[in-house]
């Protein structure tokens, strides 16, 4: 190793040493913080949405005019939809999650409580747990007789105060409100109505996600049954490889049904999932573009430095190649001189994306920078600088020996 | 120790072939201090290129040290050229990035040598040439004289059995080129072999033995017209 003379040589050609070094701290600041960020987003995108994904379908409808006899005209168009070749369950639900819209409350523990301990999406609608496909982790699904019509507790909330309406809750709103007990039989309360938790799912995740990510699965399903004047989402369950023609198809049904109707749309729910997440996978590809920009950058700066350095020793190359230097002695000098700036601007860089990832944190909310991103930004640095180095390193260590006679 | 039989080198492009050393023989015994003369574009650089592996033969045989280096590969030629052969150039090529002790250490270091070892044989090479308090130095901050010396220091640092010298005094003033050739003398007393290019006949003079290039052929002096042809003209000028 040849330590020594680089070092020596590289303080002797410092200001051109000192940018490539800053060059590569700030690629490096910036790789790790942006990797950070893209994984964050990807984590984000990979959010539990605790129903049977692979196997939803919705279809979406307006009716122009509120309809005289809407709970039958509802049970005719779920009959016709499980009629449907492929579907395995239907169900007209008041939201479904990630199409941003959703109808949220207030909760509180106690009846004198004054401010609601949080606020949590209601999913209201007949047959739900077997339609999403939703997993009980406790409890129970709600029996037939438990269902009232949401027209009607809408009229007279003594509906629900007379009889202690059923509720089911996730998991998360269950460990957020009893941390460490069991939600099962626990009561909660909307304004001065109260309800028994029945269930709990493993997830569901709200429509919207308005209050943060921390607060992404706080959501609670009712036993209400909805109809075509109060709700307007058709979901179903299908066979996963029939999703398409049974979107068709069920959309050319309720048309039939219904030529009034409007279809505002259909998707399957991994549409719903793409559309939602349209934002962050954008910013992920923008920081993905980021990242191989400064990184090509930053590999052309080490390009063209080292091009010319080997054009700038040219002379030099010669005289150690006469004086017992192999080729691969050369290709050596340059690749270890490429490592040295490398490691130098890694360990600036290491502590400039700390100071990043602080700054992020207090103006942008922004969790703690994982140590883990560090080598992570490191390893790509040595490996770009190693990859770009070589081609340089390799022209010089063809410098003939016989370089060291010539006189220019 | 350095004996080419025959050899020739030919510089081809696609319409000319340029003979730069025709049917060249020399012989080079171990201990000699010898001269090696002749105009410019004589073939004196070429023969010291090939002399020294820096570059290829066309045609011949050489055999350095007893051993035949004309199959021999890159790492090779490399590997002799760090062990055997020790450069001393008229624009001494001291790395100008590197202070004395660096550009002395530089052949050392290929050589796998520990730092201890490396350390020894420097300070005494650097003691051999006067220098021995300029080992912070760099080559820009010593006068052309002092920069030959280390650059003469870097070539007896290893050790060499050969010691080529090309115009060791070609971009010295007298008084250094003076200082430098009674180095040399001095060094050539205490065994080493010594093959020095030079176009001075002064200088040659001081060698034990010349050999005179023109076009390419070792000549000899007394008989060939050539030498004559162009003794004469130099007379003139």
């Amino acid at each position: 190793m040849e330590l020594g003379p680089i070092l020596s040589t590289l303080r002797r050609h410092k200001i051109t040493a000192f940018l490539l070094v800053a060059e590569i701290a700030l690629t490096c600041a910036i790789v790790c913080n942006a990797v950070f960020l893209i994984s964050q987003r990807l984590e984000r995108m990979d959010m539990p949405s605790g129903v049977a994904e692979n196997q939803l379908v919705m279809v979406q409808v307006a009716n122009i005019a509120p309809t005289e006899d809407a709970k039958a005209r509802t049970a005719e168009d779920l009959a016709a939809l499980r009629r449907i070749p492929g579907v395995k369950d239907a169900a007209l639900v008041s939201q479904v999650p990630f199409t941003n819209s959703s109808s949220n409350t207030s909760i509180k523990l106690s009846l004198n409580q004054k401010l609601p301990t949080l606020n949590a999406t209601q999913y209201m609608g007949e047959n739900m747990i077997q339609t999403f496909g939703s997993q009980l982790v406790a409890g129970r699904d709600f029996r037939p007789d438990e269902y009232m019509d949401y027209d009607a507790v809408l009229k007279d909330l003594d509906l629900v105060r007379k009889q202690t309406s059923s509720v089911i809750i996730t998991k998360a709103l269950a460990e957020r409100l009893w941390p460490g007990e069991s939600a099962l039989g626990k009561k909660l309360y909307f304004a001065d109505v109260g309800v028994r938790v029945v269930g709990v799912v493993k997830d569901l995740v709200r429509p919207s996600l308005f209050l943060g990510d921390d607060a992404a699965q706080w959501s609670m399903m009712f036993p209400l049954r909805m109809n075509g004047n109060n709700a307007n989402r058709f979901v179903l369950r299908v066979d996963p490889t029939q999703r398409h023609q049974v979107l068709e198809a069920a959309a050319k049904k309720l048309r039939e049904l219904d030529p009034h109707r409007i279809i505002l749309g259909k998707k399957t729910f991994d549409e719903i999932r793409s559309d939602f997440f349209r934002n962050d996978r954008a910013m992920a590809g923008t920081l993905v573009g980021v990242i191989i920009a400064l990184l090509t950058v930053t590999a052309l700066g080490i390009v063209g430095l080292a091009s010319f350095w080997v054009a700038q020793r040219r002379r030099t190359i010669g005289v150690r190649r006469a004086l017992g230097a192999t080729q691969s002695n050369i290709l050596r000098y340059f690749q270890t001189e490429n490592f040295l700036l490398a490691t130098i601007g890694i360990a600036l860089g290491m502590a400039l994306a700390w100071g990043i990832n602080l700054f992020l944190m207090q103006h942008y909310e922004l969790p703690r920078l994982p140590w883990i991103y560090l080598p992570v930004g490191a390893v790509a640095l040595w490996l770009i600088g190693q990859l770009a180095v070589l081609g340089p390193a390799l022209r010089a260590s063809r410098v003939p020996p016989v370089v060291a006679t010539r006189s220019v | 120790m350095l004996k080419m039989t025959h050899l020739s080198k030919v510089y081809r492009t696609e319409v000319v072939e340029t003979y730069a050393l025709r049917d060249f023989n020399i012989d080079v015994k171990e201990g000699e201090f010898v001269a090696v003369t002749g105009p410019s574009g004589s073939g004196k650089t070429t023969f010291l290129t090939i002399a020294g592996l820096l570059e290829t033969f066309t045609g011949g045989e050489y055999l350095l040290d007893g051993v035949d280096v004309s199959g021999l590969n890159d790492n090779a030629r490399s590997k002799i050229r760090n062990e055997k052969i020790g450069f001393i150039f008229q624009a001494f090529n001291l790395i100008p990035d590197l202070n004395v002790f660096d550009n002395v250490e530089v052949p050392l270091r290929y050589r796998g040598m520990k730092a201890a070892e490396r350390k020894q044989r420097i300070m005494d090479a650097l003691e051999r040439v006067g220098l021995a308090s300029r080992l912070k130095h760099y080559p820009a901050e010593l006068s052309g004289g002092q920069q030959q010396r280390v650059a003469i220091a870097r070539a007896l640092a290893g050790s060499p059995r050969l010691l080529l010298a090309d115009e060791p005094t070609g971009n010295l003033d007298t008084q250094m080129a003076r200082g430098v050739m009674e180095l040399l003398e001095d060094i050539h007393r205490e065994g080493a072999t010594i093959v020095m290019v030079t176009h001075d006949p002064e200088l040659a003079a001081r060698a034990q033995r010349n050999v005179h290039i023109i076009d390419g052929q070792e000549v000899d002096i007394a008989e060939d017209p050539r030498f004559h042809a162009e003794h004469a003209a130099s007379s003139h000028v």
